[in-house]
């Protein structure tokens, strides 16, 4: 569950990036976030993940009260959200076994659980023919498969996915919110950043749109596939 | 920690290596020339150390005893001698001896004047070496104290000097080692940093998926201290070969500058432990912390 209590963030520039948002999503949505450059869309991201703090109101995130969490603790927060970005950020030294696996390993998961787990959710994205590769070897879709299914091997009750299509072809694009579409049925919370407006009308859902600084717009739609 | 994560981590220290193979080259060439210039200057200032105590060594008072004094005033003056806690070795030195050496030096046609001297004029002596040449004049005015002592004599302006010579070197030989200390650690610093600056989006790939610092730090860790047990290693095999090469021009081609103590250069086998300890800590350490402190920076995400 994400909680924004009339959070307001400005940079130490002046520039008042997200001026008293309220909104909450709760366990088990689906949420496309919308709006032009600039808007506090990476604003909100980097609440969530804690990047950075609110000068004003409270973000609540699984549990955590970001306010009052200390910087020893930011590690477990992080450990319940899984996050996919738009550049991927696969470590370029390790195999697609490794990157997946690695996320385990940092929360000191046994080697036996690893074993099972990874090549599970490998296959999960439909990359088990690549668990030897390196990212350099990997298409475009399939580093961001790779992505997605490190998002996922920790069992996350949150999933941040900050313009997942934004590098790949259209086409991918689809398989990639699909496979999101997928995760949240299983009862994962996602947030969507995007800017493809095809995407959202699409697959439909709730749509949150933020401009300047505030949201203009939080509804439930209907998508386009369901009327096919 | 589980030992399975452990033993990942300490993989990743040594696949590190291999990985970034080229900062690690340089971060061992750093390290290597930092630990030999501090290293064969810290041996230089030992040994510059040790000849001038060496010369100090052979500095020495001379007590001369008065004439006619028996056998158990002679004894009771040594006793006294031993009794003061300066005084390192005594030894005895007849006037018949101190004659047969001064005839000994004499030219031909001295010797022939001499022969002819019916009564030797050359005082019964003492010469007495002391632990502490600083406390050399200290010593010498408590001997003149004592009774049947005749005079003494000291080398006290030639100790003064040693003891000045010591104290400059000591300083300057300081001075060089902190200050090839400090570069050196800043060459480091700034290698190592380099070499964490290149894999900063991995350590912050790392933050994102929740890893602690110790997490991202130990891989990091065990990185640096191999290189820099690596760089110590290489460090004492070159150390060892110029050290034995100095060493034995010294001892064989120039036996003679032992009358200066020369002679008294540490063989390398005498520092070989030290110099291994010495080198085997720095390197790890410097190479351990440097490292790991250059990743603070880029934890903060």
């Amino acid at each position: 569950m994400v909680e924004f209590k009339d959070v307001s963030v400005t940079y130490s520039s002046g520039v008042d990036a997200l001026n008293k948002v309220n909104l909450k999503i709760n366990d088990g949505d689906f949420a496309f976030v919308v709006g032009p450059s600039g808007a506090g869309k990476s604003t909100l991201i980097k609440l969530v993940l804690k990047e950075i703090d609110a000068t004003n109101g409270e973000v609540i995130v699984n549990g955590f009260n970001l306010r009052k969490l200390r910087r020893g603790k930011i590690p477990a927060l992080r450990r319940t959200i899984g996050v996919v970005f738009q550049d991927f950020r696969l470590i370029p030294t390790m195999t697609v076994y490794e990157n997946v696996a690695f996320v385990l390993r940092v929360i000191d998961a046994p080697a036996k659980y690893i074993r099972s787990r990874v090549p599970y959710v490998i296959n999960l994205v439909g990359l088990s023919d690549k668990t030897k590769s390196y990212p350099t070897e990997l298409s475009g879709g399939e580093q961001q498969r790779v992505a997605l299914a490190r998002a996922l091997v920790n069992d996350p009750k949150l999933i941040i996915a900050d313009e997942p299509t934004g590098n790949i072809d259209p086409a991918l694009s689809y398989e990639i919110v699909g496979l999101l579409k997928g995760i949240n049925e299983c009862g994962t919370t996602v947030l969507m950043v995007t800017h493809e407006h095809e995407l959202v009308r699409y697959f439909g859902g709730r749509i949150i749109n933020i401009n300047k600084g505030s949201i203009a717009f939080d509804e439930v739609i209907g998508g386009t596939h369901e009327n096919k | 920690m589980r030992i399975s994560s452990m033993r990942y981590l300490v993989h990743q220290g040594f696949k590190g290596i291999w990985k970034n193979r080229m900062m690690s080259f340089a971060s061992f060439c750093i390290m290597l020339v930092s630990l030999l210039m501090v290293g064969i200057s810290v041996l230089l200032a030992i040994n510059i150390n040790r000849i001038i105590g060496g010369i100090e060594d052979k500095s020495e008072l001379v007590v001369q005893i008065k004439d006619g004094c028996s056998q158990e005033q002679i004894d009771e003056l040594k006793n006294n001698l031993s009794s003061l806690p300066n005084v390192n070795t005594i030894e005895f030195y007849s006037k018949e001896q101190a004659w047969e050496s001064m005839v000994k030096d004499m030219t031909k046609e001295e010797q022939e004047l001499f022969q002819y001297a019916d009564d030797n004029f050359l005082p019964d002596t003492f010469r007495v070496t002391v632990h502490d040449i600083k406390e050399m004049t200290l010593t010498t005015t408590q001997i003149s104290t004592f009774s049947n002592v005749e005079s003494t004599r000291s080398p006290s302006e030639f100790t003064d000097v040693l003891i000045s010579i010591r104290r400059i070197l000591g300083i300057i030989s300081g001075a060089i080692v902190i200050a090839l200390i400090v570069v050196c650690l800043i060459i480091i610093s700034n290698t190592t940093r380099a070499s964490v600056f290149a894999r900063r989006k991995e350590i912050n790939i790392m933050k994102y998926v929740g890893a602690k610092n110790s997490f991202i730090r130990i891989p990091f860790f065990i990185e640096g201290m191999i290189v820099g047990l690596l760089a110590a290693a290489a460090a004492l095999g070159l150390t060892k070969f110029a050290y034995d090469g100095v060493y034995n021009i010294f001892n064989n081609d120039f036996k003679l500058w032992s009358v200066l103590g020369i002679n008294n250069l540490y063989s390398f086998d005498d520092l070989f432990i030290h110099v291994t300890i010495a080198y085997a800590v720095a390197g790890a350490l410097i190479g351990a912390l440097g490292t790991s402190f250059s990743t603070g920076k880029h934890l903060k995400v």
